[in-house]
């Protein structure tokens, strides 16, 4: 990024295929006005994100993670978001305890009749991202 | 107290009637204080095993490392000498199916009132000297040098582990030596809280554990001596990738490397980062890859901290119980939803 450019944050959402990936088509095919800044990336279910896809994003300079599932109650798999929920709620800690902003790494659910939640979770974490500047911290050094 | 003789005569009887085929323990090491691991075979040997405040050792890992091994076969249970952290250790095992209770005879030693002393404290306390011995008194740890005896309050020697040490008393065994007795020392997660209290903003802690992370050299020291980090492809060995007469240069060039394994500060937060997590539930706070740490990373504060957070928010307590599911196999209902938007 040259030093012209104004700083965007580059947000990886992880969203499950069942919910939250519908969901962000909903608002494609609805025409809602939202911060193109996230890069999606459908996954089965939120149970199955990784701690390391979280991670990895950050390694490879993702200025923040988003993952998004179906609401509790709602899992295609049953109870594959109660798993995602435990699972990253203790990435969320470990991230805040070793000091990296808390609000780098943010979780939601968002349902497939959501289209309009999914712009605004969008538009919110674009908006506390953008204070934080660039993430470096977990970002590897080589090119 | 721990009656040593009565341990011996245990140790000889198991192994001469044929109960266990082996019992790992500790021996008088090499060098000056320190005890060693050893397993040993025959009754005679017996009388070789000793316990004082230099067994640090989390002797569960010879028996995982035994059990990789090629030569393995089932058999007669090994017996292994085990204080209450260890016997934890022995239970989490258990609770992942790498061993079955009847292969495994636990002889546990309480640590009642008592605890290992920490290498870095004695040195601190007593530096440029190395004591022949350490004993344990019941207040203070005695170390005999050149120069006679040294009393130290057990408080300015002890592992911080042992301070904060809930279960000194093994509660996985098949017999076990010395008595429960309250401890009288911090309580459970002091260090970390003391940690917590000094460290306060993001900033700070970032200023911290980068210091930390940066000296790490990724010698691994701390995943060879964990009885957890059994895996047979750790996530940061890619060097394991089946290559066969067919790999293309293109499949091993771009085969997945989640985290490097040379040392660059970005890769070696993430690899604590990924060992804390894969200890979440399962680390049962032996604190050996702090002591085995070449450059002193405080690496008990991120195991710590998981467990605390996996204890308030979940009400998971590792090493608990061998019918215990794992921490991440499971839920409830309640579990924080807080976070989530």
């Amino acid at each position: 990024m040259s030093a012209q450019t104004p700083y965007e944050p580059k947000i990886v959402a992880f969203l499950c295929k069942w919910c939250s990936s519908a969901g962000s088509d909903l608002a494609g095919v609805s025409r809602i006005q939202y911060p193109a800044n996230a890069t999606p990336i459908t996954v089965a279910c939120s149970g199955g994100v990784s701690p390391q896809f979280v991670l990895s994003a950050f390694h490879k300079g993702a200025d923040g993670v988003l993952v998004s599932g179906c609401h509790i109650g709602d899992c295609h798999y049953m109870e594959g978001n109660f798993h995602a929920r435990r699972k990253l709620y203790l990435v969320k800690e470990l991230l805040e305890f070793t000091g990296v902003e808390p609000d780098r790494f943010r979780m939601s659910w968002v349902s497939a009749a959501e289209g309009a939640k999914f712009a605004q979770v969008v538009r919110d974490f674009v908006e506390d991202l953008r204070p934080l500047g660039p993430q470096d911290k977990l970002k590897a050094e080589r090119p | 107290m721990i009656d040593l003789g009565a341990l011996h005569t245990q140790v000889r009887d198991i192994l001469e009637t044929g109960e266990v085929r082996a019992v790992v323990g500790w021996r008088r090491g090499s060098r000056g204080m320190l005890a060693e691991p050893v397993t040993i075979a025959t009754p005679e040997e017996a009388e070789t095993l000793v316990w004082d405040p230099t067994c640090f050792h989390n002797l569960s890992l010879t028996l995982v490392e035994e059990r990789k091994k090629p030569s393995w076969r089932p058999g007669k249970p090994i017996a292994v000498v085990a204080k209450g952290c260890d016997a934890r250790s022995l239970t989490v095992l258990m609770q992942e199916n790498c061993f079955r209770r009847d292969e495994v005879y636990v002889i546990g030693v309480s640590c009642a009132g008592s605890g290992v002393l920490d290498e870095r404290k004695l040195a601190q306390r007593l530096p440029g000297v190395e004591p022949d011995s350490a004993a344990f008194d019941g207040d203070a740890f005695v170390c005999a040098t050149a120069g006679g005896e040294d009393r130290i309050p057990a408080r300015e020697l002890m592992a911080d582990r042992c301070l904060e040490c809930r279960d000194a008393h093994p509660k996985l065994n098949n017999v076990v030596f010395g008595e429960a007795q309250p401890r009288a020392f911090d309580p459970p997660f002091a260090a970390l809280a003391r940690f917590e209290q000094e460290q306060v903003g993001v900033a700070e802690r970032w200023q911290f554990w980068q210091r930390q992370f940066e000296r790490c050299i990724r010698c691994f020291a701390c995943r060879s001596v964990c009885p957890m980090c059994y895996c047979e492809e750790c996530v940061v060995d890619s060097i394991n990738m089946a290559v066969g007469a067919d790999t293309t240069a293109a499949e091993k060039a771009n085969r997945i490397r989640w985290i490097e394994r040379s040392a660059s500060r970005a890769d070696n937060i993430g690899y604590h980062m990924t060992r804390a997590l894969h200890l979440a539930g399962r680390c049962i706070d032996c604190a050996e890859c702090e002591r085995v740490c070449p450059v002193n990373i405080p690496l008990r504060l991120l195991n710590n901290k998981l467990e605390r957070e996996a204890r308030v928010a979940f009400g998971y307590e590792p090493g608990a119980s061998i019918d215990l599911p794992a921490l991440v196999a499971s839920f409830r209902d309640d579990d924080p939803n807080h976070f989530i938007r």
